[in-house]
């Protein structure tokens, strides 16, 4: 046992370790880009250096001179072979690069070259030459031609503001008051693993291997951009080199390169490099936030409002949204929302780890511990007057909250009693010290799926689930649950996932995975228990026969009453069958009846934890130690301390590992994460590892992760709470809050700078 | 007459490669991913940045036989003539049981996504074969080039210090072998200089410096590659054209040092690990510096040599060694000049370095007894991280307490490492006393004008930079413990 698995406590499975960790530390886990593909030519995008006007010619005749070229594709070559992309459903953008010369955005892919190799693919697209009608971009907020728009009703998934009472009377009556802006910037996922895709036909069926969070989703939109059906494409992601929500939409890449290989009768490959992926791929939007909190002198918050605005591009209204969440965190009396779009020359952003509640809770959270100081109230105790298991929308009960439990074990672990409360109070030698904490919630939502699994006689198991390893032990877990229900060992599961050709799972996105996986193998696995359990009781012989089903349990191998045990092998054999396979469809509580149905067109019906008679969301406190310097203000995060709660934990090892890397991306978040712009080309600058800084290891120092016993059985038949997205949610705040006690300088927007502690 | 080979030769994992066919430019990782089918080496950014492509590359050394972590992303081919390049596979399993550093990761659950785990296990491997119970502070130098997206390290730094508790690093194959392959290494110098590819894809191993210099004399505009960490980026994020290109990472007698009357001359071939051990005792705070700098594969690989003779800004050693009154040698043909290290730099990407020379070695005047030597360096994050701001300091004291002497240079203050005159001038021959300080820093306005970017605000650097003369003051003057800006160590 060792620190990396917790010894689990109550509602918490096994923390075994990992089922593909040997595939990974030799190497022998195969990413799609490293899958061997007979003859297949290389590809390479090239992109538009202007952020808005008209393609008016593309000059080739130099790059198809390179030797080995194959095949150059650009505007006006896919019509009638290629339907358009679209926004939504999983698709990233309706901007349709190959079928219009209209530019929307800065590295907007003009033309692609295929090669044999990949150095003459590269050789060429250097080559090639795009004579543009430019026109001036509009880069973001602020900038002259913008178009802002409200959010609600822009999108089918924010169809409203949330609100409740009157919050302009209530504000009225609030005696102390807040009133502030904050804001978040631009942020790329940057998953360790370059964007690419490989695409082969065979026959008719195309197969495209690309690293995915929505297999099935892609299959069906993928169809219909090749013009398709769906029977004849697949698409495969075994291993996924981290997402982070980018590998959630498809990018209109991957229906060009199928089609480029279709056009060239022979597999393509192509891997784009990290500065494209900025401009091709998706990206957290910057937003902004007007927040007004009133509260009465005891504590009490009695008006909330919270507005936002996000970026988005000219065609697509990609919306956060995140007051959805902000308006029911606490008990406020009266709430007033509003969201609006900022449009500009800007390629369609999407989700990010945590999309909603990064930047609005954030905001939430740093007006929380202003609040507080303006109460002069300790800003944990000011969360505990404000907690509340009622939502303030709609009234609706939470299924369970564990939130001040969290502030419980963390500030003791923490040892926040040891804060004092001045500005600057607290130091150790040059270093400034400041201590902060706030909240991380993250909806609880569950998806449709659907599951296979089958027991052969010798005690074997495989699941199959067309589902995701994105990192987060999506086929650990799922193991722990068949073998858990099937009394076998873990090590006798075998996982499938990461193809369309299985049984449909939802998108890897929204932490959905563990809970509508589980359900969906638990649910496949009591159908194997019941098919056993009933040839055991209705045998003529045998040492369970004519007892209830209801009865039996299953262990290590062996079908128990009591003390009277047969074992599994001996059941089957009663059946005469070799093995027991079993497929299950799980569909939450509330879904629709076509639900499975639309699962398998690739139209995802998920269930938000908003949504039904209970709110239902996991909750978090995180408490971080900041040093600054005296002299330079360079800030150092010194010590983190988080405590969840997100009902059963499956395995408290990768549960643990989850949240850890969470609280690092929050840190990430707060001091260095943040793509930078050109405004008046409306271009990314730092697009690259060097400048576009993620934590490094010397950056991490003490990390601790509790996990918070908690029970709730009206999330899901699995009793999971999802907590991949819960980590990263509180830090900034957290980290913010730390800084103004260190120095009395209160950073309303993000990232913190040095230059802003001077 | 040097003897002409054209073919390259390397031991990769246990198999000997004998390549005639390679381009100038082409990178180990390609080679390994698209010519070997040998994926567990992955690719992150192809720029040097994420340690994802680490391998190890062995090479024969007057010490032996030396392993040491690289990029293969930024690592050209060519230049591994003559060396032992040693990939994740060559760690498989033996009778199914892992190798100790693999088995540590698996326990500590130092991956989830995976992608970045074959890079960390091969840094943590050569940690471990160099150190088998490293200090935190080497495991995290160690791990300095690696980035992991989705872990936090914590569990890979675990899983770092638990390393020896699953095998004796003795009984690893690569120590085992160690005799047979520097054995088949030494048999594959044959003193020849190997010259591969026509026209513009021309690349040179020469044979020695000699070779080196009649070489440049003949190939004038050759662009030369040491430990290629800066040249690599050109090719792969600026797609720039390098041919012909001169390897000169191998040549031992540009990697020799000497110390004499208090200076100490270092080789341009020199390595910032190598450099990090030879400063370590003499010049504490050079050292410390070094270990910032990149990820240990790129100070494995880059070479104080290069650092200077590629010019950049924001080079963090030059200004140091512009403080210490470090002079250069220039070698062309069989004539050598000598200057100093300030006059090198003309102005941005713009060095006095004729066609056909090239750096033979810098000199370093160690700082004299009594005097008082200190860097700064101010990054957003700690390490991997671009300079905002650098500033060295060489102060000596007279009897009285007034300044004798003082020498301060900036780095990422102007276009190129550049000393701050009008500074020095206002301090020198005055009493050493926060009056002094302060009326100086009206003079940075004078030698510095620094720019915007994303790194920092002008303003920033320059606050920062006159405050890192004030540091240095009340470090000096006893009124303040040394700040190490680094790493807080919990109590
Ligand atoms: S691939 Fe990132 S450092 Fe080589
Ligand atoms: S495990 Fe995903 S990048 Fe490290």
């Amino acid at each position: 046992m060792n620190e990396a698995a917790p010894l689990p406590k109550g509602n918490m499975g096994e923390p075994v370790a990992r089922i593909d960790a040997r595939l990974k530390v030799t190497g022998d886990a195969r990413y799609p880009a490293d899958l061997p593909v007979r003859d297949v030519a290389h590809a390479v995008l090239v992109t538009s250096p202007i952020a808005r006007g008209r393609l008016t010619q593309l000059h080739t005749e130099a790059a198809r001179a390179v030797p080995g070229v194959l095949d150059i594709i650009a505007a006006g070559d896919v019509d009638g072979e290629l339907e358009r992309p679209q926004f939504g459903n999983s698709g990233s953008t309706s901007i349709a690069p190959l079928h219009d010369r209209r530019i929307w955005h800065d590295g907007q892919i003009v033309a692609l070259v295929v090669a044999e190799t990949f150095e003459a693919a590269s050789e060429a697209a250097a080559l090639v030459r795009a004579d543009f009608q430019a026109e001036e971009p509009s880069s973001g907020f602020g900038s002259p031609g913008i178009e802002i728009i409200p959010a609600a009703g822009a999108s089918p998934l924010y169809p409203e503001n949330p609100e409740a009472g009157d919050f302009d009377a209530a504000w009225a009556t609030a005696e102390i008051s807040i009133d502030e802006t904050y804001s978040t910037p631009t942020q790329h996922h940057n998953p360790m693993e370059l964007f690419s895709t490989t695409a082969s036909w065979f026959d008719g069926d195309v197969t495209v291997n690309e690293s995915s969070q929505n297999v099935t989703g892609w299959k069906n939109t993928l169809a219909r951009q090749l013009k398709v059906d769906p029977e004849h494409v697949r698409v495969v992601s075994p291993y996924v080199g981290g997402a982070f929500g980018s590998r959630g939409p498809m990018t209109p890449r991957t229906a060009i390169i199928a089609h480029a290989a279709r056009r060239l009768g022979r597999p393509v490959r192509c891997v784009v490099t990290r500065k494209q992926a900025y401009t091709t791929q998706t990206y957290r939007a910057e937003t902004r936030h007007h927040i007004r909190m009133g509260a009465m002198k005891d504590g009490r918050i009695v008006a909330f409002r919270h507005e936002g605005w996000e970026l988005t591009s000219r065609p697509d209204n990609y919306v956060v949204g995140g007051t959805g969440t902000t308006a029911r965190m606490y008990g406020y009396g009266a709430v007033e929302t509003k969201v609006s779009l900022v449009k500009a020359d800007r390629n369609t952003p999407s989700y990010m780890r945590s999309p909603p509640e990064t930047p609005y809770v954030y905001a939430l959270e740093n007006a929380m511990d202003e609040m507080a100081v303006a109460l002069a109230m300790d800003p944990v105790e000011f969360r505990r007057v404000n907690d509340t298991m009622t939502e303030p929308i709609e009234g609706k009960p939470f299924s369970s909250r564990s939130l001040m439990e969290c502030y419980d074990q963390a500030a003791e672990a923490f040892g926040w009693n040891r804060r004092t409360r001045g500005i600057g109070s607290m130091r150790d030698g040059d270093w400034l010290v400041g201590m902060g904490c706030a909240t991380a919630v993250y909806p609880t939502n569950v998806a449709p799926c659907t599951a296979r699994v089958r027991l052969t006689a010798d005690g074997r198991i495989r699941v199959q689930s067309g589902s995701h390893e994105i990192g987060t032990g999506i086929r650990t877990v799922a193991a722990q649950m068949a073998a858990e229900r099937l009394g076998a060992p873990f090590w006798s599961v075998e996982v499938e996932m990461g193809d369309s050709s299985l049984p449909p799972a939802p998108v890897s996105g929204g932490s959905t995975s563990t809970a509508s996986v589980c359900s969906a193998v638990m649910k496949a696995c009591d159908a194997i228990r019941a098919r056993l359990f009933h040839a055991a009781v209705t045998a003529n012989d045998g040492p369970l026969s004519g007892l209830a089903p209801a009865d039996l349990g299953i262990a290590d191998g062996r079908i128990v009453a009591g003390a009277r045990v047969e074992a599994v092998a001996n059941a089957m054999e009663r059946m005469g069958v070799g093995e027991i396979e079993e497929y299950a469809e799980f569909a939450p509580e509330g879904s629709s009846a076509d639900a499975i149905a639309n699962l398998y067109k690739g139209k995802l019906e998920m269930r938000m934890g908003e949504e039904g008679a209970k709110v239902k969301y996991a909750f978090g406190a995180e408490f971080v130690e900041v040093r600054i310097h005296r002299l330079t203000r360079e800030t150092r995060v010194s010590r983190l301390v988080g405590a969840f709660a997100a009902g059963r934990i499956m395995n408290p090892r990768t549960a643990r590992s989850q949240l850890m890397g969470g609280m690092i991306w929050g840190v990430g978040c707060a001091l260095h994460e943040a793509t930078e712009m050109d405004r008046h080309s409306a271009r990314y600058v730092n697009t690259d590892l060097q400048d576009y800084l993620v934590p490094v290891n010397a950056d991490i120092q003490d990390v601790k992760v509790i996990l918070v016993e908690e029970k709730d059985t009206d999330v899901n038949p699995a009793g999971v709470k999802g907590l991949g997205e819960l980590g990263n949610v509180g830090t900034p705040a957290a980290v913010a809050s730390a800084v103004y006690h260190a120095t009395g300088k209160r950073i309303r927007d993000l990232p913190i700078r040095i230059e802003d502690l001077l | 007459m040097t003897a002409i080979r054209s073919e390259i030769r390397f031991i990769l994992n246990g198999e000997e490669v004998r390549l005639a066919e390679v381009a100038p430019d082409e990178t180990l990782l390609d080679y390994l991913r698209l010519r070997r089918s040998l994926t567990g080496t992955k690719e992150g950014c192809a720029e040097g940045d994420c340690g994802a492509c680490t391998v190890l590359v062995g090479r024969l050394t007057p010490d032996g036989l030396v392993y040491e972590s690289v990029n293969s992303c930024i690592r050209f081919l060519g230049s591994l003539d003559g060396t032992h390049v040693v990939t994740v596979e060559h760690l498989a399993p033996v009778a199914g049981r892992l190798h100790p550093v693999q088995q540590a990761m698996v326990d500590f659950h130092g991956s989830q996504c995976g992608f970045c785990t074959p890079g960390f296990v091969m840094s943590l491997y050569a940690l471990w074969m160099q150190d088998p119970k490293p200090s935190d502070r080497r495991i995290e130098k160690a791990l300095q080039g690696n980035l992991c997206r989705c872990t936090g390290y914590e569990a890979i730094v675990r899983a770092a210090r638990a390393i020896s508790s699953y095998g004796d690093a003795n009984d690893d194959p690569l120590a085992a072998e160690r005799a047979e392959i520097a054995g088949r290494l030494n048999a594959m110098r044959d003193g020849a200089r190997v010259e591969i590819g026509t026209g513009s894809k021309r690349f040179f191993i020469p044979a020695s410096v000699d070779d080196l210099a009649d070489l440049l004399e003949t190939e004038p505009k050759a662009t030369i590659v040491a430990g290629a960490t800066d040249v690599g980026l050109w090719v792969t994020k600026f797609m720039r054209e390098i041919a012909p290109v001169v390897f000169i990472g191998h040549l031992d007698e540009l990697r020799r040092t000497s110390e004499k009357d208090g200076v100490l001359s270092i080789g341009a071939g020199v390595s910032y690990t190598e450099a990090f051990r030879l400063l370590a005792g003499r010049v504490p705070a050079l050292a410390t510096l070094i270990d910032r700098i990149g990820g240990e594969q790129v100070r494995n690989m880059g070479t104080i040599g290069g650092n200077i003779a590629n010019g950049s800004p924001i080079g963090d050693t030059p200004p140091p060694l512009i403080a210490l009154g470090a002079t250069l040698t220039l070698r062309k043909g069989r004539s050598r000049r000598t200057i100093t290290l300030e006059e090198f730099f003309i102005d941005y990407g713009k060095q006095d370095r004729r066609p056909g020379e090239f750096v033979e070695a810098v000199h370093v005047p160690l700082p004299a007894a009594g005097s008082r030597f200190a860097i700064y360096k101010v990054t957003k994050r700690r390490d991997e991280d671009i300079t905002a701001t650098l500033g060295a300091f060489n102060l000596m004291l007279d009897a009285s307490g007034k300044v004798e002497k003082i020498r301060i240079a900036y780095g990422g203050m102007a276009a190129t490492p550049k000393r701050a005159h009008a500074v020095e001038a206002a301090i020198a021959g005055k009493p050493w006393t926060r009056e002094t300080v302060d009326a100086a820093l009206a003079e940075y306005e004078r030698d510095f004008r620094p720019l915007t970017d994303m790194r920092a605000s002008a303003d920033y650097r320059m606050l920062a930079s006159k405050n890192l003369l004030v540091r240095f003051f009340l470090e000096t003057s006893g009124r303040a413990a040394p700040v190490q800006v680094g790493r807080y160590e919990a109590a």
